[in-house]
This record gives C-alpha cells, sequence and structure tokens, in this order.
C-alpha cells in the first residue's frame, strides 16, 4: 500500500516537472554522478552481450561510469522488480529484452506493472533464424516445410525454455506454415546446442547457431528480421519467404523506473541515437549477431503495446501456460 | 602429420601464453584462484562472476586466461582448506577432507597438503597435454550422448554415491532423497510449474548450489566446532614435519597416476566432471587397497588419488567448453560468459578462427601449473600456520566470507539466510549421524536426471524402452543394476559395513 502510493507521488512529481517549462537543475545536469545499469540475468548472457558494450559506450559519451549490475533470478522478474521499485531520478535504470516486459506479465503474476516503465532507447536485437541439423537432409525453408508435412510430428525443436522467445518463434511457424513440430524446452540456449549438434533435436533459433551453420553441421533456412544477416546474404527473411508479421523480434532496450522524468529518458534517447550512428557501437553489435534497431522514446511506446499485443495474441492461440 | 599440428599448435600457444603481459594474467589467476579455494565458503564460480565484470576491460587472451588460473589455482587451493579445517573450498574437494583432515589431526598436515599439490600438479600437466592432443576426437565421443545415455549415467553416479557413502545404507538413500527433494524446488522446465516456491521469487531458480554447500558443510562444521572448542586445540599442537616421507611418494605414486586418468576421462562427461573424478578415484583407490578398512583414517592415498582426479578433470571439462561451447558445470558457464563478454560466442569455430586464443590458453594452463606448485609448495607452513589462529577469530572470517560470496552471486539477501537455515540442517544431520555428501549429489544429479529423463522420453515420443535400446545407455544401467545388486547380497553388505567401521 505503501509503495503504490510512493510509486503515485513520484508519478504526479514526474507530471508536475513535465508541465513546468523549466526543469529542475537535478533533472537538468543528469547525469551528475554514476547511474547503475541492472540486467535482471546472470553475468554471461544474451543481455549482456548487448548490454556492456552500451554501458561502456554511454559512460565514454556521458563522462559518468554507467555501472552494469548483474541481478538475475525468476527469468528476470528479481531484477525488473528491483529497478521498479527504485528512486525514479535517473540513477538507476533496466537493460532488459522484451521478455521481462511483453511476455512473461502474461504467463505469470509479475510484481511489477510493465507497462508503467518508460522507454529510453532500444539497444538492439539478436539476428538469427532457423537451423536445421545438415543430417536430416532439408536445406531450404521451403524444404524443411515439405519434409515437416511429408513427417508430421518427427521434427524435434530445441528452445532456451517455455515462453521464452524462440519458443514464441516456433508457434508462430507452425501457426503460419501449418505444421507439426515438437517443442522441446532446455535450460537455455547452450544447453539445447547440446543436443541439436547430434541431432537429437533437428531445429533451433538462436545466436549459439550461427558458428555451427558457417561450419556446415547446420543449415540456416531463413531469417528472423526485417532484414538479411551480413554474413549471410542468400538467406532470405520470413517475409521475403512469404510470411509477413511472422517474427517474433528478440529485442532490447533500457527503461526507466515508472515515474522517471521524460526529460531524462529523452536526454538519455538522444545520446543513444546518436551513438547508434557511430561505428564502435555497430561493430560491436554485429560481432554478437546482434543489429541496431535505434527508435525514439514515443516510437517505443508504439513498438512495446503492438509487441506485448502479438505476444498475449500467440500464447493464448498456442495456449502456452506456466502455472 | 597429426603430431606436426600438434607441435605447431602448442608453439602458436606458446608464443601467445609467454608474453609478459599474460604471464601476469595467468599469475594473477593463479594466485587470486589459490586464495579463493583456501579461504573456506568462497568458491570459484562466486570469484569468478565477481570478477566477470573486471575482464571486460582486458584484452580477450588474457581475460581467459586469468579466469582459467582462478578456476585450476581453487583446485589447489581448495584441499588446502579441506585438509586443515575439514571445510572443502568446494563440492570437488569434499572427499579428501576423509583422510586428509584425518592426518591433519594425526599432525600430517604437511605431508597430506604437499601430496595434494604434487598429485594436482602432475594431473594438471598430463591433462594440459590430453587437452590439447585430444580435444578434437574427444569431443567427438561426448557428442555420441543423447538425452538417454546422460539419464543412465546419472542413476550409475547416484548408485555410486549411495554405495560410496560411510555408514548405514537406509541414511545414505535417504540423504540422496532428500538431497533430490531439495534439488526439486524452482521452475519445472517442461511445463513452468513453481514447485515448493512458497511465492518466494528467490526460489524461482531453485535453491542455489552455493548456498546449500556453504551451509550444509561450512556453517555446519563451524556450529560443531565451536561446540566443542578442544577438537582444534588437539590438532594445533601437533604439526610436525611438512615434507612427505620417502614412504608416503611410493604409497602415492599409483593413486597419482590412477586418479589422473580417471579424473581425465570423468571431466570430459557434463555434470559429474570435478566432482565425480575425486568421488571415483577414492573408490577405486580403496577397492584396490589391500587395507580398505583403515581408509578415513589419514591414508595418504585417500588424498593423492582424488586430488590428482579433481584437478585432472578440472583441466579435462574445458574440451567440451572450447570445443562445442557447452558448459560442463558452473565454472564453465563462467568461462562461457567471460569469451562471449568479448564478442566471442564459443562453438567450433574458436579453433579454426582464434587459433591464437585457443592454444595460447591451452598452454597458459601449463605455465599456471608449474606457477601454483613453484607459490604453494613453499606456503604450506604458512597455510599450516593457519591452524594456530584461535578458532573463535577464524569462524567470524570464515562466516563474514560466507556471507560476501554467497551475496555477490546473485546480489541476494535471501540467500544469505538460506545458508543459514542449511548451516542449521546440516548441523542436525551431523548430530543425526548422515553424511551430507550423497544429500549434496543427489541435489545436483536429481534435478539433471529428472530433466534428461523428461526429455529423453518427450523425444522418444513417450517409449520408455530409449533407454535400453541405446547401447550407451544400456551400459550404465546394467553397471548401475550389478552395483545394487552387490551392494545389497548379505555377504558384500557386511563386508562394506565393516570396511566404514573404520
Amino acid at each position: 500500500m505503501r509503495r503504490r502510493e510512493f510509486l503515485a507521488m513520484a508519478g504526479a512529481t514526474a507530471v508536475t516537472g513535465f508541465s513546468i517549462p523549466r526543469v529542475s537543475a537535478q533533472v537538468a545536469n543528469w547525469p551528475e554522478r554514476p547511474v547503475k545499469l541492472i540486467i535482471p540475468y546472470a553475468p554471461g548472457g544474451g543481455s549482456d552481450l548487448i548490454g556492456r558494450p552500451w554501458a561502456e559506450a554511454l559512460s565514454q559519451a556521458f563522462g559518468q561510469q554507467f555501472v552494469v549490475e548483474n541481478r538475475g533470478g525468476a527469468g528476470g522478474m528479481i531484477g525488473t522488480e528491483a529497478v521498479a521499485k527504485a528512486q525514479p531520478d535517473g540513477y538507476t535504470l533496466l537493460a532488459t529484452p522484451g521478455a521481462t516486459l511483453t511476455v512473461l506479465p502474461h504467463l505469470r503474476k509479475a510484481p511489477y506493472d510493465a507497462s508503467k516503465f518508460v522507454p529510453c532507447g532500444r539497444t538492439g536485437d539478436f539476428v538469427t533464424g532457423f537451423s536445421i541439423n545438415a543430417q536430416v537432409g532439408p536445406k531450404t525453408f521451403a524444404e524443411m516445410v515439405d519434409y515437416a508435412k511429408k513427417n508430421p510430428g518427427k521434427l524435434s525443436y530445441g528452445s532456451a525454455g517455455l515462453a521464452t522467445a524462440t519458443h514464441l518463434r516456433l508457434e508462430m511457424l507452425k501457426y503460419r506454415a501449418g505444421i507439426d513440430i515438437l517443442h522441446v524446452p532446455y535450460r537455455g540456449s547452450a544447453d539445447a546446442l547440446n543436443d541439436l549438434l547430434p541431432n537429437n533435436v533437428q531445429m533451433m533459433n538462436e545466436i549459439n547457431n550461427i558458428p555451427h551453420v558457417k561450419a556446415g553441421k547446420l543449415h540456416l533456412l531463413n531469417i528472423n528480421n526485417s532484414t538479411r544477416h551480413w554474413d549471410f546474404p542468400d538467406i532470405p527473411t520470413l517475409t521475403e519467404l512469404g510470411h509477413p508479421d511472422s517474427d517474433v523480434p528478440i529485442w532490447y532496450s533500457i527503461q526507466g523506473p515508472p515515474g522517471l522524468p521524460q526529460e531524462i529518458a529523452e536526454k538519455l534517447n538522444a545520446k543513444m541515437l546518436e551513438l547508434s550512428k557511430t561505428e564502435g557501437i555497430q561493430k560491436s553489435l554485429r560481432g554478437v549477431s546482434a543489429a541496431l534497431q535505434p527508435m525514439t522514446t514515443k516510437e517505443m511506446v508504439a513498438f512495446f503495446d503492438a509487441d506485448s499485443k502479438n505476444n498475449a495474441a500467440l500464447i493464448k492461440a498456442a495456449s502456452i501456460k506456466l502455472e | 602429420m597429426a603430431l606436426d599440428g600438434l607441435f605447431a599448435n602448442l608453439a602458436l600457444g606458446l608464443s601467445v601464453a609467454a608474453t609478459m603481459q599474460n604471464l601476469l594474467w595467468c599469475l594473477a589467476g593463479a594466485v587470486i584462484g589459490t586464495a579463493v579455494g583456501v579461504l573456506p565458503g568462497v568458491g570459484p564460480v562466486a570469484t569468478m562472476a565477481l570478477l566477470l565484470p573486471v575482464t571486460y576491460v582486458l584484452p580477450a587472451d588474457g581475460a581467459l586466461i586469468m579466469l582459467a588460473g582462478i578456476y585450476y589455482g581453487a583446485q589447489y587451493g581448495g584441499s588446502t582448506t579441506a585438509i586443515l579445517v575439514n571445510l572443502p573450498g568446494e563440492s570437488s574437494s569434499v572427499v579428501t577432507t576423509l583422510d586428509g583432515y584425518q592426518m591433519a589431526r594425526q599432525g600430517r598436515a604437511g605431508p597430506a597438503l604437499a601430496i595434494a599439490a604434487i598429485g594436482s600438479f602432475f594431473a594438471g600437466c598430463v591433462a594440459t597435454v590430453v587437452i590439447a592432443a585430444a580435444a578434437p576426437p574427444l569431443t567427438r565421443l561426448a557428442q555420441q550422448f543423447a538425452p538417454a545415455d546422460y539419464f543412465s549415467l546419472m542413476v550409475l553416479g547416484l548408485v555410486f554415491s549411495i554405495v560410496l557413502a560411510r555408514g548405514s545404507i537406509i541414511k545414505a538413500f535417504g540423504m540422496v532423497f532428500l538431497g533430490m527433494l531439495l534439488g526439486l524446488v524452482g521452475t519445472d522446465v517442461n511445463t513452468g510449474n513453481l514447485r515448493f516456491t512458497f511465492g518466494i521469487s528467490d526460489l524461482f531458480d531453485g535453491l542455489g548450489f552455493v548456498p546449500l554447500a556453504m551451509g550444509i558443510f561450512g556453517i555446519a562444521e563451524i556450529i560443531a566446532n565451536l561446540t566443542n572448542p578442544e577438537r582444534r586445540d588437539l590438532v594445533s599442537s601437533k604439526v610436525e614435519n611438512l615434507w612427505p616421507s620417502r614412504e608416503d611418494f611410493r604409497r602415492s605414486r599409483g593413486p597419482i597416476l590412477r586418479g589422473t586418468v580417471l579424473g581425465g576421462l570423468l571431466g570430459l562427461l557434463p555434470g559429474g566432471g570435478a566432482v565425480l573424478g575425486s568421488f571415483s578415484a577414492y573408490t577405486l583407490e580403496k577397492k584396490i587397497s589391500k587395507t580398505p578398512e583403515k581408509f578415513g583414517t589419514g591414508m595418504i592415498e585417500g588424498v593423492a588419488g582424488p586430488e590428482a582426479a579433481n584437478n585432472a578433470a578440472a583441466q579435462t571439462s574445458f574440451i567440451p567448453m572450447l570445443t562445442l561451447g557447452i558448459p560442463s558445470n558452473a565454472v564453465m558457464a563462467m568461462m562461457i560468459g567471460g569469451m562471449m563478454i568479448h564478442g566471442i560466442i564459443p562453438g567450433p569455430q574458436v579453433m579454426e578462427q582464434r587459433p591464437g586464443l585457443f592454444w595460447g590458453m591451452i598452454v597458459s594452463m601449463w605455465f599456471g601449473n608449474l606457477m601454483l606448485i613453484i607459490l604453494n609448495l613453499p606456503m604450506i607452513g604458512l597455510w599450516v600456520r593457519l591452524l594456530l589462529v584461535p578458532y573463535r577469530l577464524l569462524a567470524i572470517a570464515v562466516l563474514f566470507f560466507c556471507c560476501i560470496g554467497v551475496y555477490s552471486l546473485n546480489n541476494s539477501a535471501n540467500e544469505v539466510l538460506f545458508i543459514g537455515a542449511f548451516g542449521l540442517l546440516g548441523y542436525l544431520l551431523m548430530k543425526l549421524d548422515c553424511e551430507p555428501a550423497p544429500l549434496l549429489l543427489g541435489f545436483l544429479l536429481g534435478p539433471m536426471m529428472e530433466v534428461y529423463m523428461r526429455r529423453a522420453m518427450l523425444l522418444s515420443r513417450g517409449d520408455p524402452w530409449v533407454f535400453v535400446q541405446r547401447p550407451l545407455s544400456l551400459t550404465f544401467l546394467v553397471l548401475a543394476g550389478i552395483l545394487v545388486l552387490l551392494v545389497v547380497l548379505p555377504f558384500i553388505r557386511k563386508s562394506r559395513e565393516t570396511a566404514f567401521q573404520e
């Protein structure tokens, strides 16, 4: 109860701050001290790969340290909750994948209201696609669909876990292409890869597949992104394959706690848009098979809502349940 | 031709590892690792997690060389506390406490520590060559494993842990079972159901291995020691000769060789790794010993074998990680994290695209092992003197580091409370004469077993015959069956009971 009152008050302050043209000095001079960037997963995961280069770049751009703090647990909910309860002063921010905000709340009772977070900037999307073990036979997307139709239930697909973005990607594929593929959830993508390489499962859709595609052990069938992958210019996107609006993006962003003054979000967003044009951050992200998708805060709000609605619809259609 | 390739690769590795900068990182890793291993309750996983952000500013090869150094350095250091204060620095040193601590109580801490260091050095050197020579073919073998095979292997592992336990079989079975139950806490991978979490979000990902192990082994031991402090005075009053005698060396030669081979092989298997290696080496030594009944009373073979095995396993567990990008344990997951932070996605490509990094890290392991033995042998005197620190002071320091270590894992205050709870549980178990080691194995292997079983069944579309149709899986199950039969037979059971009676 007390927290809710506090949040309401914080929200009120933010609104007041917005309506008065003279921005308080505290907000205008942000950041005056180090900024804590909470990543709601253990070190070394995908969120780190995208979050840490950004922390580095932002530290240099603002002349204040952006310190990454990994606070993992409960599928990202613990770290996200910590930010939701933090002071909305711009010194505690969240660097998160979409999952904690636009997927999990549809499946579990989340200890935060995802729609109350203040978007500051998109940090990048992982770019990969469906891959299939070379021992199976099909080399292209069409051949795979054909194979699945002729052998219903024979293909298995490994995901990083229930209700992860890559699980949703499979459900979307099954729905759009009308095929039957068995979903096998793993504890993370490295675990799934363990079974993909010896052909215990036949398909995956994760960035850790990319090296094995290059080594010839897997065939990359498509790209789940609006544009093709720079390393695989011959592999078509889902849209090009005749399945528009079938992508489930694996997107990352920096979000402020509820009640973060909009000035701070805009200031951070402007710097992030500027940095997105530099070779440094582009190169770091390309190295981990991620691409930048720069957006203004307004565009982010619209994107967030659309993503959340799509996921809710997909979760319902595929009747994915966690409890 | 293959040999030429090996030498060319090692030469390339040497040129990377022997730079002044990388030697320094290697030294830093080895020293930090030893310190971490020595300080009870601060494990390599916690330390690597703490230092992972620091490595971000280092070049990729330096960072990985240092992280690797922390790991095998901790294997050296972990045995030190296991021997001196009966606190295994990490799970793989649990067996070392059995005979190592008894040796220390008899005033033979020096020889025990020296043999542990020498055995580890030998195993480390051999394992380095093994990694370099055998990484590609061995990876192909480990890749043959399907979920059904993993399941059966873990059944065998758990049966082993029951047979291995001291005292009553019923109690050991109960401990494995309790461990498996504790392992069930958290989110079910296949359905997403939350099990035994009571709405506490810190439990959604399950109970942590570190708080459990620290509580049951570390805190419980401290409580027990504080209730009867005279036990420690007895130990510290009798520290004598530091160096192993000629007889000690003669008795340790065989165990070190066998431990190296066994550990090296088991290290390749995901899951058990160093823990399984040290446990198996101990049983093996006990099995082939002419005086198995003396194990547990301070036999040097019981220190030499497992210590060689856990170090060999620690290093060969790099093989699936380096060649496949698959972590075989929590530490390897940290190494993968270290690579990912530098934008390297682990996999077969690393060997081809970053040969300098790959072979540099392997050669650095040899340098690291050399540094460790140079560092550690002269410092045995120093570690032994640690015993003279009054326990009431040491206990506080240990508790302090345990709390910091646990907190640093997830920045979670609840997990610090967990070690307190597990400490009390551990003390209770101690009073009931129940071995905690099988509990820990049940906790580690139980959930993995469940996951592999359900995954195997999912992939076989519900056909349970998959477990006997695969030759590997069948072999493990048959071995486990034979082991159970042996233990149940009255004749064998009797001799086992006398063997464990000391």
